[in-house]
């Protein structure tokens, strides 16, 4: 018999998929007493090695409404060559390419090892990738020269057929024509003016080809490519390319004493979706915008050029003072969604000390799937090597992205889909699963996610519908199904699909069943989803209000305790962690904006909604690792007491990594015991955090900061910002024993919290 | 292995920069040794009150002054082969690139030109003028670059292995080369790699015929020492 937490590990390993809750509570009514909804982190393309594609079709029900994937829930009358849709129950047959099936010789979609597979589909001529680079030149010479050799590299690792393309801006937009002889030519756009996509077409001449798409379907890329002079095959341009990012001058204006230099990001954007939209609809395309400061002016301007005017703060918004702050982000939501439409990508590149706007331009990314990486400088190894990790490869040697993928999730009668959320859009698609309870991006049950990675994972979340008087039969299972139709990097359009099933369970009889199913790990990751959804899209302040009501009433609703004896409370092993994340959660970045600026905020909040379970809770609350001589390394609680003189600790936090050297360590180590070879040992102590945060700077993307401290260090305070202060100045007397590293804060501890919390939940008059 | 190390990120310009891993060692990862994602459990008693932890004598006693070596009380680390965490296995090392203890003699640049000049006349026959004359000028550009002194060893020793997997026709493993070295040295090589870049992918395309002269060993080179001008040993 499993345990819980090896079935949740293997169906993760599987199938990508993490519900809140393995066993579903079986009517409406209870499913809201459950507090944390029935919903699942799902990674549509979580890489699996040992799955190879198949080379045919999926076979579809035959309803026209549902039209679910067979799978190996469904039920096959191998004589009569019928199956049963599990969604609706439509009996099917089978196709005739099906005909030789029997009990012994099944196609691999009926094996149960197979609730996730994958079909290559191939409709009319493979299409290349597009990369069109769009690359502001208002920067210091030294980015730019850093800038430029990036982008030099990165014609190295692109594949040979993919087509490139170059905007570069300043004061003025440039597109450049890339041909392999004569001269350099490009089009020049003012900065400042607005033009429609009509107008951007006609100007590059794109436009007197007539069929051109018109009507979303894909060119022809042959033809396509010899049409448009703006984007050609790397293979073909890649050494005048290479002269021409050579050759990249910073932007000649002049820029006066007191002033910011004129970015015209808003049109070289609106001239780059202009191009593609033209020239490539519905065709895996990236645009990739490398940007040194904010947008100053035309279309999309964040701030104005006067440097005494500040870019607008977390103070400004709030007091209603950020002058651009709505039109700039309206104008850039209407460029990200006509990208979406066409399922072409943004993502951003930011290298500056100060803000460079991405409060207003997040949305490029996230409604397109595109990355965001904010870096001080394009000359730092966090930018190159994040860069560089873009175009990284898998298993098989294929880019580890994907594009134009569409998700769509079906489900049984009992359940119907509230909202995803991560970087998707909605396509609108009403059907009979849809529910009128909106979570997130809702009101449909298909999405466009225009750019996945393996690690792409969206939320979603589901409603139990069935009635209370009308019980689910005992041992009746429920469904969901997740089709994700994509192009592969290799160019091939596939189409995974992922069946699931779970029991549903009477709450009144089977609560404890329900609550030993409960992934505390989803689930708060789940509910922080929906949490930074609601800051993103609402108030602020009220998110923590909410967050806290929700922990109160699961508290309430699987705490053991007598009432109104604190004393008494105790949650059982299932729930034991949920508290202390919503703790973390309640500190963390992506929830107060407190030390961060609005850029800030929006960047981590934009990672935040689309890694995986794992990074996503390392980023509610950091790991700590300690290494001692008293044993291996060992993790130890994210609180002020593992703080000790002797240990040296690594915490993780995904944006950053710091290694702490306890205060004896510190000072062994400026005494230099680690050259002397008696004291090898201590060498290697010291070695051991190093050589395992090398192995996490390997794995993650995009680059985190590395910061190496000691105790007393000024970057110490990274560690002692996210360690729960369970001692600080006031309570360091009063506990009357010394351990750990007191804390200079008024935050409340996680003890504090605690405490509180029981007392609400204890109380009968909450 | 000169193409495998980690040299420290770039802290002028970007505060905390992290670690820059060589291409090869990009490549070279296996799958992670030990993953770091586990969490200390928390006390039963629902995290009630900080957990028991060994007390260390007098751990805020003020640091001894000055640069003495550590008092009684932080003590000296225990010495010699008490329990040590586990060493470091896995294939990541710090190391310098390019120490010049390596005693082979440095690649010589005619050799190199010579293979490259001989895989470029025998695309002559097939690929466009100018195309080739492209390639030609990027061909020069190395050479200059070589002899007036700004390629460094380890750029130089790549390129004579690259030439060598040309000679030899394994495209890919020379390709992997040319990728190598626009990641981790893209300052020196950027102007010119397209050039062998692009030759390497129009030699890959050619007859067998056609590639025969390419496969001729190189006549022996020159004196090295005469033509190269001491070569910068880092980057």
């Amino acid at each position: 018999m499993a345990t819980y937490q090896e079935f949740i590990q293997q169906n993760e390993d599987r199938d990508g998929v993490r519900f809140s809750w393995n066993f579903w509570p079986s009517s409406r009514l209870e499913a809201t007493r459950l507090v944390v909804p029935v919903s699942c982190l799902f990674t549509p393309l979580k890489e699996r090695p040992d799955l190879p594609p198949v080379q045919y079709e999926p076979v579809l029900c035959s309803r026209a409404n549902c039209k679910a994937v067979l799978n190996p829930l469904c039920q096959v009358d191998f004589r009569a060559k019928i199956w049963a849709c599990n969604f609706c129950f439509q009996r099917n047959p089978f196709p005739p390419s099906y005909a030789g099936i029997s009990e012994v010789n099944q196609p691999a979609e009926l094996m149960p090892q197979f609730s996730t597979i994958e079909y290559i589909v191939q409709h009319g001529p493979p299409t290349p990738l597009i990369f069109l680079y769009v690359v502001d030149t208002c920067l210091e010479e030294e980015d730019l020269q850093a800038l430029k050799e990036s982008l030099q590299m990165s014609l190295s690792l692109l594949p040979p057929n993919a087509l490139v393309g170059l905007i570069t801006f300043g004061r003025m937009v440039q597109v450049h024509e890339l041909s392999c002889e004569g001269i350099a030519k490009s089009y020049v756009f003012r900065g400042t003016k607005d033009l429609s996509s009509k107008q951007i077409q006609e100007m590059l001449g794109l436009t007197n080809s007539a069929p051109l798409g018109q009507q979303g379907r894909p060119l022809v890329p042959q033809d396509a490519a010899a049409f448009c002079r703006f984007l050609q095959p790397v293979h073909r341009v890649d050494m005048n390319l290479t002269d021409l990012l050579g050759e990249l001058q910073r932007d000649p204006w002049p820029v006066p004493q007191g002033k910011r230099p004129l970015r015209s990001t808003g049109v070289a954007l609106s001239v780059a979706v202009g191009l593609l939209e033209g020239s490539f609809p519905n065709t895996g395309a990236r645009v990739m915008l490398f940007i040194g400061g904010p947008p100053t002016q035309g279309p999309g301007m964040v701030v104005g050029d006067e440097l005494k005017t500040p870019i607008r703060s977390w103070h400004d918004i709030q007091k209603d003072n950020a002058r651009h702050l709505k039109k700039a982000t309206k104008y850039y939501e209407a460029l990200a969604n006509r990208s979406a439409v066409n399922g072409h990508s943004i993502d951003i590149y930011a290298c500056a000390l100060d803000q460079s706007g991405l409060l207003e331009m997040k949305c490029l990314s996230t409604l397109t799937g595109g990355h965001i990486v904010m870096g001080d400088s394009f000359n730092t190894s966090l930018f190159k090597q994040t860069f560089q990790r873009v175009f990284s490869k898998d298993y098989n040697g294929d880019f580890r992205m994907a594009f134009g993928g569409v998700l769509e999730v079906k489900t049984s009668r009992e359940l119907k889909v509230c909202g995803a959320i991560g970087p998707c859009v909605s396509l609108n698609s009403k059907g009979s699963c849809v529910s009128e309870n909106e979570m997130g991006v809702g009101g449909t049950n298909q999405w466009k996610v225009c750019s996945l990675t393996p690690s792409t994972t969206l939320g979603i979340y589901f409603e139990v519908v069935n009635q209370h008087n009308a019980p689910i039969p005992q041992g009746g299972r429920g469904a969901v199904q997740f089709v994700t139709q994509y192009q592969h990097s290799n160019t091939q359009r596939r189409i995974r699909v992922t069946t699931i099933a779970r029991n549903w369970a009477d709450a009144q009889t089977q609560i404890q069943h329900i609550e030993s199913s409960f992934d505390q790990e989803a689930a708060a990751v789940l509910m922080a989803r929906l949490g930074v959804f609601r800051a993103e899209s609402e108030e602020g302040p009220d998110v923590l209000r909410w967050l806290d009501r929700q922990l109160i009433r699961l508290c309430q609703k699987f705490g053991q305790f007598n009432k109104d004896d604190p004393a008494s409370f105790r949650l059982s092993e299932s729930l034991s962690l949920y508290p202390q994340f919503m703790f973390h959660l309640r500190r963390s970045p992506f929830l107060q904006v407190f030390n961060n600026s609005p850029d800030e905020s929006s960047y981590y909040r934009h990672h935040f909604v689309r890694q995986d379970l794992t990074q996503s809770l390392i980023m509610i609350q950091p790991i700590l690792y300690s290494y001692s001589f008293h044993g291996p390394p060992e993790p130890v609680l994210l609180d002020s007491s593992s703080i000790l003189p002797d240990r040296i600790l690594l915490m993780d936090t995904f944006f950053q990594l710091v290694i702490y050297h306890g205060e004896t360590i510190s000072q062994w180590r400026k005494a230099g015991y680690q050259k002397m070879a008696e004291y090898e040992n201590f060498k290697q102590l010291l070695q051991a955090p190093l050589d395992d945060a090398q192995e996490l700077l390997h794995a993650r993307f995009p680059m985190p900061r590395y910061i190496d401290t000691e105790h007393g260090g000024s970057q110490a305070r990274f560690l002692l910002s996210k360690v729960n202060p369970s001692q600080t100045h006031n309570s360091l007397y009063t506990w009357g024993q010394e351990t750990g590293s007191p804390i200079l804060t008024d935050d409340v501890s996680l003890q504090v919290f605690m405490d509180h919390l029981k007392k609400l939940a204890v109380s009968s008059s909450t | 292995m000169e193409d495998m190390y980690i040299k420290p990120g770039n802290q002028e310009r970007g505060w905390n920069d992290p670690p820059q891993f060589s291409y090869g060692l990009q490549m070279a990862r296996g799958p992670q040794r030990n993953l770091l994602n586990k969490r200390a459990v928390p006390p039963a008693s629902g995290a009630g009150a900080p957990p028991p932890m060994p007390l260390p004598s007098n751990p805020l006693a003020p640091p001894p002054c000055g640069v003495t070596p550590p008092t009684p009380h932080p003590g000296p680390p225990p010495p010699g082969y008490m329990t040590t965490p586990p060493p470091p296995l896995g294939p990541i090392r710090s190391q310098v690139e390019a120490n010049s203890s390596q005693s082979e003699s440095e690649p010589a640049v005619e050799g190199v030109v010579l293979v490259l000049s001989r895989a470029l006349a025998a695309c002559r026959q097939t690929v466009k003028d100018q195309v080739c004359n492209d390639v030609a000028k990027r061909l020069h550009l190395l050479e200059d670059s070589w002899k007036s002194g700004k390629l460094s060893l380890p750029v130089q020793r790549r390129m004579d292995t690259l030439v060598q997997e040309l000679q030899a026709g394994h495209w890919d493993s020379a390709d992997e080369i040319h990728r190598s070295l626009m990641v981790d040295h893209v300052t020196e090589v950027s102007q010119w790699m397209v050039g062998v870049k692009r030759l390497i992918a129009e030699t890959r395309k050619l007859s067998p015929e056609l590639l025969e002269p390419l496969q001729k060993p190189a006549e022996p080179a020159l004196d090295p020492v005469e033509s190269v001008q001491d070569p910068v040993s880092q980057s």
